[in-house]
């Protein structure tokens, strides 16, 4: 078959698709699993409830950025800035401990303008990305953290409330459609306010408490403002977008922007991640009577590793 | 710095708000009756809290009277506002300033709600629990009574050379028979320290945050949740419910539950509808939870009404015949409150603040090294329970006050039925 012919099928099989996916979108109900799901509420918003996630190395780091060995590294055997190796506590996780390349979610270059001084910090919070970030001690995420960590969430959409119920430390915030009162304190998830611009759900996020952004130390103040865009891409995708403001640490407001997708599992439910208990040696190890990491000096986990390398055959 | 002030000064950066939603029912509003969502389905949505106080069990002085007269309940709320008058007040000093008694109850008394502040009404009904008609959870199986025992036996073992319990018999040190330091310091407790077998905590030994309790711990908020605060949000397929610090989600399917290895602290919740009610099937529960006796077998069957605007009826049969020799089913109005203030702000962020388990361990340690150093005295005739709670009053009021959790005879205790009943968490 010649390249023409191949072209123009894949041509017409995707202009099938998108026909499908239109009507789809305008008139059928769909099913997953046992539950029906209209395109449409019945009140005629667009119906995000169900189960979503995205896809992506934005939680490993939001900017653009190569390949890296380990989300902490060492000086290798040369000494060049592009030729380093993986750090001792993530070593021993091989390939499994890697940063896997990404285009990133920061419109524009791919840059954050962080002021000068809080780029300084930035770049102090990846060398200690095992000591600071809050992800590793099972602290709430924050939005729109929260949005594009490696675990699932689920939309519960009513009328005039919107839940957002997440797999990770049991988190959770409501986005309020009604009017209610500022909370009295920060928050870890933010204070969510929403209403409709057409089809995009728009949120307005404040009440925070200071947070991390990713893995790789970007981070925000309680100063920040998020405005955060859902819009229907199909039945099965939303366009996710946050305007980040924080006068604290960005010398501008920034946008943020990736698909969200629906699990589509007919088995798909939302499974708890309760991270607290998993935690409890890391946060507390060095105060046990026995401990059970035998090098801790004060707060300082001390990690020797041993690894043996299994004969070939056995691979 | 004292060990107990670090505690204190932890527990009390920990965010856990004692917020008392009692008075922030909703008012009814004429137009306000359309209990059907804008898809058709029952509306169970909005903030909900317990509308009258009801103790859990039936108490002993109510055995064979299922529900009070207007005249005996009246009575009762006199006799409250009368010993809500001597009762210390929300911040009030129960002891002499500086002294452990006066640091212990600086915090409860700000932290904790106050038993008398904002109380609910008194309800005509005389115990949550409607079935079985004695209002009593059924005797507990031989199984459980000797694991209960067993975890009594290792938590007198190890009280039994507290000094403070020499001298008084309170919350903490009843029932300890004086003795030496018992070589079960060293042993790990024969269960999983899921319940709250006494007072707050139930082992006197801070060795790691196993020895702690789960409200301690930031791994407290289990289903049942009788009549606490919680609010609704429903979508076609599915409910999700924002407890005080935890949510779930309720799938609305008749599929089958997740298969049996997957463990969860909440279990796993299957809805349907049947005409008006909510009906939520709720098994798979892990093996280190403890709900009146009940671990991993526990079987819930919830059932949520909306009976008018402003009353949710939630009605919960708990199954368990590794636990109890028959089912149990409590019964809770739940009220609607006020949504606009917003006062259910109370996000899962316990762990976040939890200074407090860092802490009392990081004390603990100091105490070890105090006594290794001959400065201190033996870390195992030291209480780090409730001991010596100043005001006996007090401390009978909070022990009354505290829902869940068995009691030190290991029969299941009396309670006022709030869930796993952890005021602390």
């Amino acid at each position: 078959m010649g390249n023409r012919v191949q072209g123009s099928l894949v041509v017409m099989a995707v202009a099938a698709a998108i026909a499908a996916g239109a009507i789809t979108w305008v008139t059928v109900t769909r099913t997953a699993g046992q539950a029906t799901r209209p395109a449409r509420t019945a009140d005629g918003k667009p119906n995000f409830s169900g189960i979503w996630q995205t896809l992506g190395e934005a939680n490993w780091d939001v900017q653009a950025h190569e390949a890296r060995p380990g989300a902490v590294t060492q000086p290798g055997v040369f000494p060049y800035a592009y030729a380093r190796v993986p750090a001792a506590p993530v070593l021993a996780l091989g390939a499994a401990g890697g940063v896997p390349a990404s285009l990133g979610i920061v419109e524009g270059d791919g840059e954050i303008p962080y002021k000068p001084e809080a780029a300084a910090i930035k770049k102090e919070n990846g060398q200690h990305w095992i000591d600071r970030d809050p992800e590793l001690k099972c602290y709430l995420p924050g939005i729109p953290r929260a949005m594009y960590m490696p675990y699932p969430f689920q939309i519960v959409q009513s009328t005039n409330k919107i839940q957002m119920d997440y797999a990770f430390a049991n988190a959770a915030r409501t986005i309020h459609l009604d009017k209610v009162n500022e909370p009295p304190a920060d928050t870890g998830m933010g204070f969510s306010l929403g209403r409709w611009e057409g089809d995009t759900l728009v949120v307005d996020v404040t009440h925070f408490h200071g947070n991390w952004l990713d893995r790789a130390g970007n981070f925000h103040s309680d100063a920040l403002h998020v405005v955060e865009r859902f819009t229907p891409i199909t039945p099965d995708a939303i366009r996710y977008e946050a305007t980040i403001e924080d006068p604290n640490v960005y010398t501008r407001p920034w946008k943020i922007s990736m698909p969200l997708y629906r699990h589509l599992e007919s088995n798909a439910q939302l499974l708890d991640y309760n991270c607290v208990e998993f935690v409890e040696e890391f946060v507390y190890g060095h105060a046990r009577k026995q401990q059970l990491v035998k090098h801790w000096e004060g707060e300082t986990i001390i990690v020797d590793i041993k690894r043996k390398i299994p004969p070939v055959e056995s691979r | 710095m004292n060990k107990r002030l670090l505690a204190l000064l932890g527990v009390a950066a920990v965010v856990m708000a004692a917020v008392v939603f009692m008075n922030l029912e909703a008012k009814p509003s004429a137009g306000d009756t359309a209990l059907k969502t804008a898809w058709g389905e029952p509306d169970l949505q909005g903030l909900w809290a317990q509308k009258y106080q009801i103790p859990l069990q039936r108490p002993a002085r109510d055995a064979g009277k299922e529900v009070l007269t207007d005249a005996e309940v009246a009575q009762r709320e006199a006799d409250r506002e009368k010993q809500a008058a001597t009762a210390p007040k929300r911040g009030e000093r129960i002891a002499p300033r500086g002294t452990l008694e006066d640091l212990t109850g600086a915090y409860d008394t700000t932290f904790e709600a106050d038993p008398f502040e904002n109380p609910r009404p008194i309800g005509h009904r005389t115990s949550l629990i409607a079935d079985p008609p004695d209002g009593r959870i059924p005797r507990l199986t031989p199984e459980v009574q000797q694991r209960m025992r067993e975890m009594r036996e290792f938590q007198l073992a190890l009280m039994q050379s507290v000094e403070a319990c020499k001298k008084s018999q309170d919350i903490a040190c009843f029932g300890v028979k004086p003795g030496p330091v018992s070589p079960r310091r060293a042993e790990p407790p024969p269960y999983y320290v899921a319940a709250q077998i006494m007072g707050d905590r139930v082992v006197n030994r801070a060795d790691g945050p196993e020895d702690f309790g789960l409200s301690e711990r930031c791994l407290s908020g289990q289903l049942p949740n009788i009549g606490g605060v919680h609010q609704i949000v429903q979508s076609p397929g599915a409910v999700s419910i924002l407890y005080e610090g935890w949510q779930r989600v309720i799938p609305i399917t008749t599929s089958p539950h997740v298969p049996s290895q997957i463990r969860q602290w909440r279990g796993d919740s299957r809805g349907h509808w049947e005409g008006n009610t909510l009906v939520v099937d709720v098994t798979n529960f892990s093996a280190k939870t403890d709900y009146q006796g009940s671990r991993e077998n526990l079987h819930l069957i919830e059932r949520f009404t909306r009976v008018d605007a402003n009353t949710i009826e939630y009605v919960v049969t708990m199954e368990d015949a590794t636990a109890w020799e028959k089912p149990w089913t409590v019964e809770v109005e739940m009220a609607a409150q006020d949504a606009t203030a917003n006062a259910i702000y109370d996000e899962p962020r316990c762990h976040d603040g939890n200074i407090a388990l860092k802490n009392m361990l990081i004390g603990a340690r100091m105490d070890d090294k105090a006594y290794a150093e001959g400065k201190g005295p033996d870390p195992a005739t030291m209480c780090y329970l409730l001991c010596g709670t100043g005001n006996p009053e007090y401390a009978k009021s909070r022990m009354e006050g505290r829902g869940g959790g068995a009691a030190i005879d290991g029969t299941p205790a009396s309670s006022s039925g709030r869930g796993q009943g952890s005021p602390g968490r």
